[in-house]
């Protein structure tokens, strides 16, 4: 309890400090009033206008009022309008949410997927043709960051072999699910490989050390089938690194979602936050940004709660600094 | 060690014990746990590859340096008073058009489209504004690299000193450096970087031309500072049980004497070793935000933003994003693999645990 506790005012610490900084950087840009009435394309000289607009956005109070109100809006779910187009920020937001999550829980399961049978086949075999293959593998996986990876993966099926387009649209699951598979298809796998190496590389390195372990040497001498000892005995215990790094990878996601969204052109949060800075739609990029980081500190502070919870030498180890 | 960006900067949580620090830092997992046969294997490759990888590095430090007076052409055509002397400017008429690489010729598909060819076409082909790619990505091995090495030295700089402080001393200080570097980690890298670069960037974000080396360095360097004054702190605390420091602390050495004598020498080849691969990381950031359009000002190259200008022309030209993102892709693999070799030497695993 009393970790779940140091826990919970430490995700209101990180929670003030993130609303904080996020809300001051509106008036914490350089010339921002001057760039917001450009943007909103209010004639500065048009005073009263000026201050309506500015008003608007509590811009002409003081600071710590201005987190107040942006407090207060982001709790009512008063997010305001676009600065050109006057659309609700709230439903833009809704839009890219569900496409950013499709695709970061899609390319989550794939990576796991990906790397959990390959982990335990190299684990089993460790050093032989397949082992090394794969470890080497990963290890370019690695070196491929998303952009370099898109590109690559556009000429190769969507240029030489035309299977997929380059740009995707978001097609629900449910109306057409051969269309809503190509569409993620791409974005997924280019999100997904490098996350699957990481991982592959944690299970195979926990793997080979349980492995090792006296009781796998019992439940051979038991004879145990060998699928029955990986599976059954060896996996689960080995598993516990995987879990730290896939909840950790949720930042990767965040960010990659921003590079292989802009990428393939899907309308998520990601490609909503890049549009938005070079639109000048700053209070669009403002509750954009909330909402990624805040996907990734929740991820945490849950995984943080659930770790304690899974294993209690966690929990005691925990407590003593 | 994870290219992917946000793994090094980022997946040093809050709260990672030891454990899972230093599978971050730089050591693949598996390596000392593995069993002798295979070791031997891994072994020739990694002499061979190591000095692949310290080759190519040193020549792409080479090439980056001496990228302006190197012989080879310029990225920029207009500094040739005749013009034929830029091998991608097209003879007869002023279009400038997509060339390939003069060794990807071979196939028909390949070909340029006009019938005047060149005569002589670049080693990585040219862009769709006639620009050299092999002369622009050196000229991007410069900035990258550059931004980089910045970034990666002030965060190294920061890192050392706050974690140095919060290992050593303690107490109240340690708890508001772990609180703010708590902060700095709740944010996703990247959105962290763009963040900083796309609303504190002196200009507005629309018009790129002004932008500078400043704030991407900034940005980045903000990055790197929680993991490695988290390995700091991490190491000092180990360092400052050990018996020459209660030694040094006997005969009465001040606390500065003993932390910039005592322990920051230990500390420095882990430091320097995961320094190497966040260098990495970092360089695939600044990529990222180069292909996002938020690094440096449009004609100066970069490779992320190379990559990014010929996404759109992989039907015509593949090799306007492809020998960019080939180099890219070859240069982190190199400090990837060196990062490995250095941390496998100093063993940085046990200097943590």
């Amino acid at each position: 309890m009393r970790y779940i506790g140091q826990k919970f005012i430490q995700l209101l610490i990180v929670l003030f400090a993130v609303t904080f900084t996020v809300s001051l950087a509106l008036s914490a840009l350089p010339n921002s009033k001057e760039r917001i009435l450009a943007a909103k394309s209010v004639n500065p000289a048009n005073v009263e206008a000026a201050n309506a607009v500015l008003d608007s956005l509590h811009l002409r109070d003081s600071q710590i009022k201005q987190y107040g109100y942006f407090m207060k809006d982001l709790v009512t779910g008063d997010w305001g309008v676009t600065f050109q187009g006057n659309q609700s920020i709230k439903t833009s937001i809704w839009d890219g949410l569900q496409i950013s999550l499709r695709l970061m829980v899609y390319a989550q399961v794939i990576a796991l997927l990906l790397a959990i049978p390959i982990a335990i086949i190299s684990a089993y075999r460790n050093g032989g043709f397949f082992d090394r293959t794969a470890t080497t593998t990963s290890f370019g996986m690695l070196s491929l960051p998303s952009y370099i990876l898109a590109p690559l993966f556009i000429l190769l099926f969507s240029v030489r072999w035309g299977w997929f387009t380059s740009r995707s649209e978001n097609t629900s699951l449910f109306d057409d699910p051969w269309q809503h598979f190509k569409d993620y298809f791409m974005p997924t796998l280019v999100l997904a490989l490098p996350l699957a190496a990481t991982y592959m590389r944690l299970l195979r390195a926990d793997l080979i050390a349980t492995l090792q372990g006296d009781f796998i040497t019992t439940a051979r001498a038991k004879g145990l089938s060998t699928s029955r000892i990986l599976l059954g005995h060896a996996l689960r215990p080995s598993t516990f690194s995987l879990v730290t790094a896939a909840a950790l990878n949720t930042g990767t996601l965040v960010g990659g979602s921003l590079v292989v969204e802009t990428a393939f052109g899907l309308n998520g949060l990601g490609f909503k936050t890049v549009v938005g800075i070079f639109g000048n739609e700053f209070r669009l990029v403002q509750i954009t940004v909330l909402v990624l980081a805040m996907i990734y500190v929740f991820v945490n502070f849950f995984v943080d709660i659930a770790y304690g919870w899974i294993d209690p030498r966690i929990r005691a180890a925990r407590a003593l600094t | 060690m994870t290219a992917d960006l946000n793994a090094t900067t980022a997946s040093i949580s809050p709260d990672t014990d030891p454990e899972t620090l230093d599978s971050v830092a730089s050591t693949p997992p598996d390596q000392p746990r593995m069993p002798r046969g295979s070791r031997r294997g891994f072994r020739k490759r990694g002499r061979f590859t190591k000095w692949f990888a310290i080759i190519w590095l040193v020549l792409l430090t080479f090439t980056a340096v001496g990228a302006s007076w190197l012989p080879y052409v310029k990225h920029d055509c207009s500094q040739f008073a005749n013009k034929l002397d830029c091998s991608t400017f097209d003879k007869g008429s002023p279009i400038k058009l997509e060339r390939p690489p003069a060794w990807a010729g071979f196939s028909q598909s390949n070909k340029p489209t006009t019938p005047t060819a060149p005569v002589r076409a670049g080693w990585f082909g040219t862009d769709s504004n006639g620009f050299d790619i092999f002369s622009r990505a050196m000229f991007g091995a410069r900035n990258s690299l550059l931004i980089g090495a910045l970034s990666i030295l002030f965060g190294l700089i920061v890192g050392s000193i706050l974690g140095l402080l919060a290992g050593f001393i303690g107490g109240k200080l340690d708890r508001v450096i772990d609180t703010v570097m708590n902060v700095l980690l709740a944010f996703p890298a990247l959105l962290l970087a763009i963040f900083i670069v796309g609303f504190f960037s002196n200009s507005s974000a629309a018009q790129a031309e002004n932008r500078s080396i400043g704030p991407v360095i900034i940005a980045l360097s903000i990055l790197s500072v929680p993991p490695l004054t988290r390995l700091m702190r991490a190491n000092t605390l180990v360092y400052s049980q050990r018996e020459f420091v209660t030694a040094a602390r006997s005969i009465g050495a001040s606390r500065f004497r003993i932390m910039v004598k005592e322990i920051l020498p230990n500390v420095v080849p882990t430091m320097l070793t995961f320094a190497l691969t966040g260098m990495a990381v970092l360089i695939v950031a600044e990529g990222a935000l180069a292909y996002l359009g938020l690094s440096v000002n449009s004609p100066t190259p970069t490779w992320g933003s190379m990559i990014a200008s010929g996404q759109t022309k992989l039907k015509d030209a593949w090799w306007i994003s492809i020998m960019p993102a080939a180099t890219m892709f070859i240069t982190i693999l190199c400090i990837n693999l060196l990062g490995d070799v250095l941390s496998e030497r100093f063993r940085i695993r046990e200097a943590i645990g």
